[in-house]
């Protein structure tokens, strides 16, 4: 696939205490697109994406940037760590500096910009994350959901070509997870590959353009959620099926057939407007 | 925290660090040029004055903040006080006050008080990010710098551990009696322990992957009219230090 930004082939990876966390893995990321690894935790998430950025070396198997194998000398690592931005789990074990403009400009720093090209970064990364206005403050006083974004815009300052985030909804309430989409709406927009680890079937059903799911280290299926998260097998794995899909089949038992209709609603928003315009439809407003 | 809370609270919060610390280590100047024990005193009323009226602490804060120091200071002078004599008249050991010194006493607990109260300007007005860029531009070692960066902001994220920590262990009767109360503590801190080590390999993973390669660097923070706060800190600096050095 020429359009493949990043490439995993065949990846196996074995932690030093002789755990196999990944197991053969191949896989393409599509440049642009939105990409949601889901899986049970212990599937080997965490652990494929620290490949994505080279801070863990393929046991047996290989990355490759844009068709070429991952160059792990010093000079590499750089150039990809400036290309592929990774936002970890937990915020309290990312950030540095007790303040917030601090922290985020530590990523440019290292990327040996000036200190005005620096500086007109960090501003931009805290308005794209919406933390402008808490910028002043410590670190420690910030909510979770703010150490969050702080986290992300300290990414978004190296402006990557692509953002790996872990987890990013774990831990949010309702509010903050619908802003955090709106943050991974814009990037999308903007053209950023992005690649999210989740175990929310229901976003990933909604927001992703493929979805790849993990289990045991191995990969069991890649390609567009709308297939891939209504298969049995996954859905087994998983434990559960996204909530939309769920209703979508169940009203088809009562002869409520949305997908005869053309609908194919992935959010709870899609699936709300399908219904009324099926009622319409139908006679019954 | 009251400290914390103050620097990052003060009316002088966005003044420029360099300004806040030349006014400081003016304060330390004129305390030791103090001629006498009133200068001193004098220069301590400046300093806190500043501190309380200028950058708007509140006066019982501001007392509870110095409270340890004052304690500590006053037991030292208690100490310089009285002199332990051995072998006199009595043939015993006998404290009695050194009168003598009385003076020269007064000059140096008048002078320690001046010196408190310019790091206490200092410490309530300026977060600790902002004195470590200001001993960044005192050329300070990279690496001892790093190191408070760190400290300062692990010790938050620990302290929160710490609480957790603790809080779950009473909810489970961890801390109900004495013997129960050293378990707990012990479990405690083996926990800390492999939690620091967990803590320190997730920040050097994070430190990789954006793109760190050993000193950790930072934009300074910049402050607006820096030169102008500067040259106001500096001329009120130097009538400090001219007050101290003119007066008796
Ligand atoms: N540092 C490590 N040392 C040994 N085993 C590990 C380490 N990190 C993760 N593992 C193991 O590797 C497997 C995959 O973990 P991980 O990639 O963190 O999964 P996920 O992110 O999907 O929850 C798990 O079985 C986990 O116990
Ligand atoms: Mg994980």
């Amino acid at each position: 696939m020429s359009d493949s930004i990043l490439k995993l082939e065949d990846v196996c990876y074995r932690y030093a205490d002789g755990t196999r966390a990944l197991d053969g893995c191949s896989l393409a990321i599509r440049r642009g697109a939105r990409t949601a690894v889901l899986g049970a935790n212990g599937a080997g998430k965490t652990t494929m994406f620290l490949h994505l950025n080279g801070i863990l070396r393929p046991t047996a198997g290989q990355v490759l940037c844009e068709g070429t194998p991952l160059d792990y000398s010093r000079h590499g690592m750089r150039r990809l760590r400036s290309r592929v931005g990774m936002v970890f789990q937990n915020p309290d074990s990312q950030l540095f500096s007790a303040s917030v403009r601090e922290d985020i400009s530590f990523g440019p720093m290292n990327l040996g910009l000036e200190e005005a090209a620096v500086r007109q970064r960090v501003e931009e990364a805290l308005c794209a994350v919406g933390m402008a206005d808490s910028a002043d403050k410590p670190v420690h006083n910030l909510s979770y959901g703010q150490k969050k974004r702080v986290c992300i815009a300290g990414v978004l300052a190296m402006q990557p070509e692509i953002v790996v985030l872990d987890e990013p909804m774990a831990g949010l309430d309702a509010a903050m997870q619908d802003e955090l989409t709106t943050i991974l709406e814009k990037l999308h927009s903007g053209g950023m590959t992005i690649v999210v680890a989740t175990h929310d079937l229901d976003f990933a059903y909604g927001w992703a353009d493929e979805s790849v799911v993990m289990d045991a280290g191995r990969l069991l299926a890649h390609g567009p959620p709308a297939e891939i998260l209504r298969q049995k097998e996954v859905q087994s794995t998983l434990g559960a099926a996204p909530l939309v899909e769920e209703i979508t089949r169940s009203l088809s038992l009562i002869g409520i057939d949305l997908r005869a209709k053309g609908y194919l609603p992935r959010s709870k928003k899609e699936l709300l407007k399908a219904i009324s315009d099926y009622a319409i439809q139908e006679g019954k407003p | 925290m009251l400290t914390e809370q103050s620097a990052y609270t003060n009316r002088w919060r966005k003044v420029s660090p360099v300004a806040k610390g030349f006014f400081s280590l003016c304060g330390t100047i004129a305390a030791f040029a103090a001629g006498s024990p009133r200068t001193a005193l004098l220069i301590a009323l400046i300093l806190a004055a500043a501190t309380i009226r200028g950058a708007g602490i509140p006066p019982l804060r501001y007392l509870r903040v110095a409270a340890p120091a004052l304690l500590f200071l006053a037991a030292s002078c208690l100490s310089l006080v009285f002199s332990l004599d051995f072998g006199g008249t009595t043939g015993g050991a006998a404290l009695y006050p050194a009168v003598a010194e009385f003076p020269r006493i007064a000059q140096v607990c008048c002078r320690s008080l001046a010196c408190l109260t310019a790091l206490l300007f200092l410490s309530l007005t300026t977060p600790l990010p902002d004195i470590i860029t200001l001993l960044r531009h005192c050329k300070l070692p990279d690496t001892l710098l790093d190191l408070m960066v760190l400290c300062y902001r692990t010790l938050f994220v620990l302290s929160e551990a710490v609480h957790e920590t603790i809080t779950a262990q009473s909810a489970r009767l961890g801390y109900a009696s004495f013997r129960l109360s050293l378990r707990s503590l012990g479990s405690l801190l083996a926990n800390l322990t492999v939690q620091v080590w967990q803590r320190s390999q997730a920040l050097h993973l994070a430190a990789l992957a954006r793109n760190n390669d050993g000193a950790l660097r930072f934009l300074e923070s910049s402050h607006a009219n820096a030169s102008k706060s500067i040259s106001i800190a500096a001329g009120a600096g130097a009538v400090m230090i001219a007050l101290a050095v003119a007066l008796p």
